[in-house]
């Protein structure tokens, strides 16, 4: 495992991403991952408000096509993500916040999927989905945003 | 021009854009006119946006000053502990200005009067403290301003991100959670009013705002905590100058859905949307995307 780590680390790309300095890089890299998620976390948000009681009265119907922009923003992040991860791969592997972190997203990712299917597709009413998925979107936000804090308590 | 020019520009903005609002709700009040109130809240909200960059360009102002010339630090102190002392109700009475244009309570009228009064008093004072810095001459050191006994917010902030390490990670994780509230919130507005959803009108999708205010006031709170702990990171960086330059356009685009809240669903409100809100929609879509930009590029754009 470890090899397997060090060898994506030492990649052309992984090496580019880490070493190469320029603004189209790194930073444009960290910038997209940002955008995407805040577009799959912020427009989730609102969705499970809506699902809570908040602004009731719009039609679920009419937010049906808001699924399509998350998953866009999903993929970019995922996209992203998968190129921040291989850039310091032994790093973020031996970061506990890391992996509380991807199972967060993936749980709100499956509640996303149950309120399309069940909630705008079936009968369910909602409330305790939309619950959960802000849940799992807290816990991913706070697991993310502390694992540069935590990977330097860690070493 | 530079950053201190701007800040001897911005820094008239809050205290006259008050006094004004405060004579446009005083002459509602007498004459009973919903059109001045509703324009006295809109002239709070815009001038509570402005004072933003205006207090955090008085940081750069004093960086510049200081390579310059010896500062009187006990002023520039007072200065800003007073400016910040005033910050705080002129926040509160721009988001009471937008609510009460949302949603009136009876309760708002006098409430923004006293508050947006005690503000500009307030900001009066910070403003004659800072004129000290600039004219010395009038300086007099046992000028009552200095009192010890007035509280001081901007060293009290400052001290409470330095002193407890566990600040500033919670006010990052707290960044980004209003940050998703915000740019979520707006973003699906902004499909509505370009006609990317449909069927429904915007009046209904309008009630999700108050939550894109709570992640701007999540933000402004967090940000304001960041700045206090380090201003020199942000005032020399150009970034962080572009990002607040288009938080205030973005935050006076919370106000143009707004104007929509009496519609009710049309059928060609069902089905299209008009030209000027794609546009305005397309621009605060834009904006917004270009506050988290030169938010994730402050560390690597723009400094010195």
């Amino acid at each position: 495992m470890a090899s397997v780590l060090a060898q994506l680390e030492q990649s052309g790309v992984a090496t580019w991403i880490r070493e190469s300095g320029v603004l189209y890089g790194y930073p444009l890299i960290l910038f997209l991952h940002t955008l995407g998620l805040s577009t799959v976390v912020g427009v989730s948000a609102a969705i499970d408000l809506r699902l809570l009681g908040v602004a009731s009265a719009i039609p679920l119907a009419s937010l049906d096509r808001l699924f399509g922009v998350m998953w866009a923003g999903f993929a970019l992040t995922a996209a992203t993500g998968v190129l921040l991860f291989v850039s310091d791969a032994t790093k973020h592997a031996s970061n506990p916040a890391f992996f509380v972190k991807l199972a967060f997203v993936a749980g709100g990712v499956a509640a996303l999927a149950l309120v399309r299917s069940r909630v705008f597709h079936g009968q369910q009413r909602g409330a305790v989905l939309a619950a959960a998925s802000l849940g799992c979107w807290l816990i991913a936000l706070t697991a993310g945003r502390l694992m540069a804090y935590i990977s330097e308590f860690i070493s | 021009m530079n950053l201190a020019h701007l800040h001897l520009l911005l820094n008239h903005v809050p205290t006259i854009g008050f006094g004004f609002g405060i004579g446009l709700l005083a002459a509602s009040l007498l004459r009973e006119s919903e059109d001045l109130k509703r324009a006295s809240y809109v002239v709070f909200f815009g001038v509570a946006l402005v004072a933003i960059p205006a207090y955090l360009s008085g940081n750069a102002a004093e960086f510049i000053l200081k390579g310059e010339r010896e500062l009187p630090e006990g002023v520039v102190a007072a200065h800003q502990n007073a400016a910040m002392l005033a910050l705080i109700p002129m926040e509160i009475v721009g988001l009471m200005g937008w609510l009460a244009l949302r949603r009136f309570r009876t309760w708002h009228q006098p409430a923004v009067l006293v508050l947006s009064i005690a503000a500009f008093l307030l900001m009066a004072r910070a403003a004659n403290i800072g004129g000290q810095i600039r004219h010395p001459e009038i300086l007099a050191a046992d000028s009552p301003a200095y009192a010890p006994a007035w509280p001081s917010p901007a060293a009290m902030g400052a001290a409470f991100v330095l002193d407890n390490p566990w600040v500033w990670p919670i006010c990052e994780v707290l960044h980004f959670v209003g940050l998703c509230l915000l740019f979520g919130v707006t973003l699906l507005v902004n499909l509505r009013m370009v006609g990317f959803i449909t069927g429904v009108a915007l009046a209904e999708v309008n009630r999700l705002l108050p939550w894109a205010m709570a992640g701007l006031g999540i933000n402004i709170i967090t940000g304001m905590l960041f700045f206090l702990a380090a201003p020199e990171q942000y005032t020399q960086n150009s970034a962080f100058v572009w990002k607040m330059g288009l938080v205030v356009l973005g935050g006076l685009s919370l106000l143009y859905p707004a104007m929509f809240d009496q519609e009710h669903a049309s059928t060609s409100d069902m089905l299209d949307a008009p030209l000027t809100r794609k546009v305005v929609a397309a621009c605060s879509l834009v904006i917004w995307v270009g506050v988290i930009f030169f938010g994730r590029f402050l560390p690597y754009l723009g400094m010195e």
